[in-house]
């Protein structure tokens, strides 16, 4: 291994045994679990009792002699729906945390100058920052889809199959590339500004914005949201039926997808809950199509992250490491 | 003097429009304890900052036993341990936890060990496993002493080390930098406020005023140059007085 590589590693070995030791960080990922746990075993309360239904239905049938049997409506992955909405909120929140932990407690404990006195360049320590805190992120999201995973095989009584959990480990990545992001985001806010604190503000009130308000607007312009169930199911369109109707609207649809483009929790929701079945449309296809389906929404992840991974670097390595002071 | 270990060539520092380091040349011979002297706000943590590689110059060019503090960066941060005023380390990481972490990012293969041996070096192996979090002002110094000689530099920069110390933290401190130059032969560069401390531990002084350089000599030399001056104090003034 190189010496850099080396580095790299120790400091993120370091933020990650940091991120664990943050009491604030603490709170936020317990309520996040347990969130998720409280969603997952409501939801598969109710989906047991509906699973029993079905495979009543089936054994009636089946003794009845039927060949032709309904297929089962119920779909186990959409389940984790909570899931993935509490990682879209709180999940943006701890990594915004985790992003301005990074870089306060540096400044906070005075530490860089010790840092950057030693062989240790800026592009260095901002990859093992992120790294690190990939790490915590990917300890919160198998955690998370843990709990879920568990519920469902146990209360819903319904294990998910091979198919089903590499959809669920592509949601997963999904969520990795959105909370990075957001971390990448904490940490540039929190080194840009004089005081820390006011870094988290800005970085929450960009979240507010890019998380909240921004896929409100997109939902609210919605031509599908305007009837409960859906405009174009109530109309009996499918999915090229509801893409035909569409090019009609072209112009608005432009601004209505331009301002949820805008927004990273968007595109992670959007390709989440295709992957999880949350979406009736989504479910008869299988995974090459949902793919190609949402590879503009993994496109969009994959770039907001990259980019605010290269603006964390440029930032880190421009920041110079001067204790109190400046001048004396 | 022998190869200069630290060397200032028209060493330059502006901030905006203000001139915080003018022209400096200095060169330190390996093995000397340098004393650097000045008011507040002569521009000392400045060209320390530079000498560390954590500020770029303006102007003019630095060497570390012969590497350019900016061209060099790596090879200098080799060569170089840091403490920095005021410094706090991290608070919920144990003294020895502190030192691997820093030992390992300088390139010691077994940081452990490095850590313990520096520790027992210092005499405070009785904090290798309590959390920095909790430590004295004095505790905290010497454990910032040891993070900066952990990978065994071969010149130690201190900014202000005694700021904050006790008097027995200081007397302490002086030890350390003095065993620290002759069992391990580092050449050390101190800034200091202190003048009853610079007399006692360093070999030579140099003085900033205003971002110049106005006097630099050995504290033997200086001595015999101002006869007529009780203490080093005098002297400051004195050189004050007489800069240009």
């Amino acid at each position: 291994m190189s010496e850099s590589s080396t580095r790299i590693l120790q400091v993120a070995r370091h933020e990650y045994r940091a991120a664990l030791r943050s009491r604030a960080l603490t709170v936020l990922l317990v309520i996040l679990v347990t969130a998720t746990a409280v969603s997952v075993f409501v939801s598969a309360t109710d989906y047991a009792s509906q699973l029993a239904e079905y495979d009543a239905y089936r054994a009636a049938a089946q003794a009845q002699g039927l060949t032709r049997i309904a297929p089962s409506p119920l779909a186990v992955l959409s389940l984790l729906r909570g899931a993935f909405e509490y990682m879209e909120i709180i999940g943006a929140i701890i990594a915004i945390t985790l992003g301005y932990l990074s870089v306060s407690r540096e400044r906070t404990n005075r530490t860089l100058p010790l840092l950057r006195s030693r062989p240790l360049t800026g592009t260095e320590l901002a990859t093992g920052s992120f790294l690190g805190a990939l790490g915590i992120f990917t300890t919160l999201i198998a955690a998370t889809a843990a709990v879920g995973v568990v519920a469902l095989g146990t209360i819903g009584h319904d294990w998910i199959s091979p198919p089903q959990t590499l959809r669920l480990t592509l949601a997963c990545v999904a969520a990795l590339l959105y909370l990075s992001a957001f971390y990448c985001l904490g940490a540039i806010a929190t080194a840009k500004v004089k005081v820390p604190a006011n870094g988290l503000l800005i970085a929450l009130g960009i979240w507010l914005l890019v998380v909240l308000i921004l896929p409100q607007i997109g939902d609210t312009l919605d031509a599908d949201n305007q009837l409960p169930g859906g405009l174009f199911q109530a109309l009996g369109l499918n999915h090229d039926g509801e893409v035909a109707v569409l090019t009609h609207f072209t112009g608005y649809e432009r601004v209505r997808t331009g301002i949820e483009e805008a927004s990273l929790a968007k595109h992670f929701e959007r390709f989440a809950f295709a992957m999880s079945d949350v979406k009736e449309r989504y479910r008869p296809y299988g995974l090459p199509w949902l793919l190609n389906e949402t590879r503009n929404d993994i496109g969009w992840l994959l770039a907001y992250a990259t980019v605010l991974f290269l603006g964390l670097r440029r930032t880190l390595t421009r920041q110079q490491p001067i204790p109190t002071g400046g001048i004396s | 003097m022998s190869e200069p270990v630290i060397e200032l060539r028209g060493l330059q520092h502006r901030y905006d429009t203000d001139l915080v380091l003018r022209d400096v040349d200095l060169k330190i011979a390996r093995g000397e304890i340098f004393g650097f002297l000045g008011h507040n706000g002569a521009g000392k943590t400045t060209a320390m900052n530079i000498l560390t590689t954590l500020l770029t110059p303006t102007g003019g060019t630095a060497t570390i036993c012969g590497y350019d503090v900016v061209t060099d960066r790596r090879h200098v941060t080799r060569q170089i341990g840091y403490l920095p005023a005021d410094v706090r380390m991290y608070g919920h990481l144990t003294a020895a936890e502190n030192l691997e972490f820093l030992a390992k990012l300088s390139g010691v293969t077994d940081a452990r060990t490095a850590a313990r041996e520096t520790l027992d070096y210092l005499g405070c192996a009785d904090l290798a496993k309590r959390r920095v979090g909790t430590f004295s002002t004095g505790m905290r110094q010497r454990i910032g002493i040891a993070q900066a000689i952990v990978h065994r530099p071969q010149v130690l920069f201190l900014d202000e080390p005694t700021s904050g110390l006790d008097p027995m933290g200081v007397r302490q401190l002086r030890e350390t930098v003095q065993q620290l130059n002759r069992d391990l032969g580092m050449t050390v560069f101190m800034n200091t406020h202190q003048l009853s401390e610079v007399s006692k531990v360093c070999t030579t002084i140099g003085v900033l005023n205003h971002g110049e350089l106005i006097y630099n000599d050995s504290i033997e030399a200086t001595l015999r140059r101002f006869p007529d001056e009780a203490s080093l104090e005098d002297i400051y003034v004195r050189v004050g007085e007489l800069a240009p």
